[in-house]
């Protein structure tokens, strides 16, 4: 059988077409991130996947790591929204630090070395070997370290130094701490259920979307909206107004 | 078969070489809007991560020793890596010569050059070199897998010229992909393809295919002219006017050599699956036949 351009075309549409359509139905093609690292055999929180795209909320939510601990123990903002900061936030706190020879950032691996010892869930890091200073002692301060553990770690820290030096002080860091006056930041990945947690009545979100409060509120608003034809930029300020 | 005819299917290729790089323009689109807080156009806001399935590729390793993805990469990349594995086996890298965005903007890219340099164009690199530059891509393949593996890091997306043009407004491209992105599109101009044929990892794991696939590139020598068309309309470079099957690992797929397209003869060169012996000497007589007419109704 001789096989010609048409007969790609369709084998395009069907194989790559109909396999997309078959894989979403099955729920195998899921383009968006998981907000919740797997759990292992033995149930607990995989430390491995946690992703820098994970909350503070979540991580707590998930590997019952509580978001105050983490906040406290790398010298966050203790006004820092836990449903906003992002693992990978820390990235754009601290200064680098040369370890070894080699930077080193503060970002996900570190706090994912954290939350291992924390909550004593087995995981070797291949690039984190150092912590920082602050982290240790909050780990010893709250008996989170064995002997062989609080040795290696007592050994092997740095000093944190934040990027701007006005972190603590200024008002600007609006994505992950808490805005001023308002409070509350909607983003893209705001769910229903998180404004109603923070306040926002159902009256004022039917005054703002033109809509009811659907039964599903684990849908972010964003998706919410843009199903009823709205423009999310339009409107996602006027929750805080 | 006249040129008109001939034009008309190349325009299938064409067409869908169109949709993909306006499927993946309208996805970067979506990023941009996104975080600009405006709404999504048609598609939602997939990360162009998302939909490429080298992403599958290389978390292979994590997902099966860990059963887990990589950072970035999504459950659809891993699900579309299967699916153009099985458009490969079947037909080859069809998604090279057909689907990737990257390919085809190099692919337009070289039409300026062989406008320019004419004869000259996709002829600039010794062969000798241009033989060794292709296992290249296998030593890439390798690099990336086994550091991803060992790292869990999307590392490729440093230097990946197709993540750096389809989100060059985004701060996640390093420089060292916006250069690779510039050589590449620069030398465009002078060889058709050059990151497919020297440097893709994606497209060295596909053109391995290309040695057991179904659907196989036969030519007839019987009927063959050696007129070379195949050989010099064959953006890979390939010698298929003296291969009988052409299981080169460096095909695309892309149907330019065959009689569909360029070879004047018709039951030439072509695609073909489940060919009956019987139907050859067929084919052969019925190929003398339309020999002459095909011939005489106009060489390439």
């Amino acid at each position: 059988m001789k096989i010609k351009s048409i007969h790609i075309l369709l084998a395009i549409i069907i194989i790559i077409g109909g396999g997309i359509l078959l894989a979403s139905e099955l729920d195998l093609y899921n383009t968006t991130r998981v907000k919740s690292p797997r759990k292992t055999a033995e149930g607990i929180c995989d430390v491995i996947d946690m992703r820098g795209s994970h909350t503070l909320d979540e991580i707590e939510k998930h590997c019952q790591l509580p978001a105050s601990s983490v906040i406290e123990a790398f010298g966050l903002r203790p006004d820092t929204i836990p449903e906003f900061f992002q693992l990978k936030d820390m990235k754009e706190i601290f200064k680098p630090v040369e370890l070894e020879g080699e930077e080193y950032i503060v970002e996900t691996d570190t706090v994912k070395v954290f939350t291992s010892l924390y909550m004593k869930i087995p995981y070797v890091s291949d690039e984190t070997f150092y912590l920082p200073e602050k982290t240790v002692n909050y780990l010893v301060e709250n008996d989170k370290l064995t002997g062989e553990e609080k040795e290696y770690w007592q050994g092997h820290t740095f000093k944190l130094e934040y990027l701007d030096t006005k972190y603590l002080t200024a008002s600007e860091f609006t994505k992950i701490v808490a805005e001023e006056a308002e409070g509350l930041a909607v983003t893209g990945s705001t769910t229903i259920q998180e404004l109603l947690d923070n306040g926002i009545t159902e009256e004022k979100f039917e005054e703002v979307t033109g809509f009811k409060i659907p039964d599903k509120k684990s849908v972010s608003v964003r998706d919410f909206v843009i199903e009823k034809g709205i423009e999310f930029g339009e409107i996602k300020d006027k929750f805080i107004e | 078969m006249s040129k008109k005819q001939s034009k008309n299917k190349y325009l299938i290729r064409l067409a869908v070489q169109i949709f993909f790089l306006a499927l993946i323009i309208l996805v970067s689109l979506n990023q941009w809007r996104s975080e600009q807080g405006l709404l999504p156009l048609l598609i939602g806001r997939p990360s162009l991560h998302a939909v490429c399935p080298f992403g599958g590729v290389v978390t292979i390793y994590t997902y099966f020793t860990e059963g887990a993805f990589i950072q970035k990469i999504h459950q659809s990349s891993f699900t579309l890596m299967w699916l153009i594995f099985s458009l490969t086996l079947l037909f080859g890298p069809v998604f090279c010569g057909w689907v990737c965005p990257f390919g085809t903007v190099e692919e337009f890219i070289g039409k300026i050059g062989r406008k320019i340099f004419k004869k000259r164009y996709n002829n600039f690199i010794p062969l000798k070199l241009d033989r060794l530059l292709r296992y290249l891509r296998y030593i890439i393949l390798i690099l990336v897998v086994v550091n991803t593996a060992i790292s869990g890091k999307l590392l490729f997306a440093n230097f990946d010229p197709y993540f750096a043009l389809f989100n060059i407004w985004s701060s996640e491209v390093t420089r060292l992909s916006l250069l690779v992105l510039g050589l590449v599109l620069v030398g465009s101009l002078f060889v058709e393809r050059p990151w497919c044929k020297y440097l893709c990892p994606l497209g060295a794991l596909l053109g391995i295919f290309n040695l057991f696939r179904i659907v196989k590139l036969k030519r007839n020598e019987k009927t063959c002219i050696n007129c070379k068309a195949c050989d010099r309309v064959c953006p890979m470079n390939i010698n298929v006017s003296t291969s009988k099957v052409v299981s080169d690992h460096q095909c695309i797929s892309c149907f330019l050599c065959t009689d569909e397209i360029t070879c004047p003869v018709n039951n030439t060169l072509n695609f073909t699956v489940l060919e009956k012996k019987n139907s050859r000497e067929n084919s052969e007589k019925d190929s003398k036949g339309k020999n002459k007419e095909s011939i005489s109704g106009g060489k390439k």
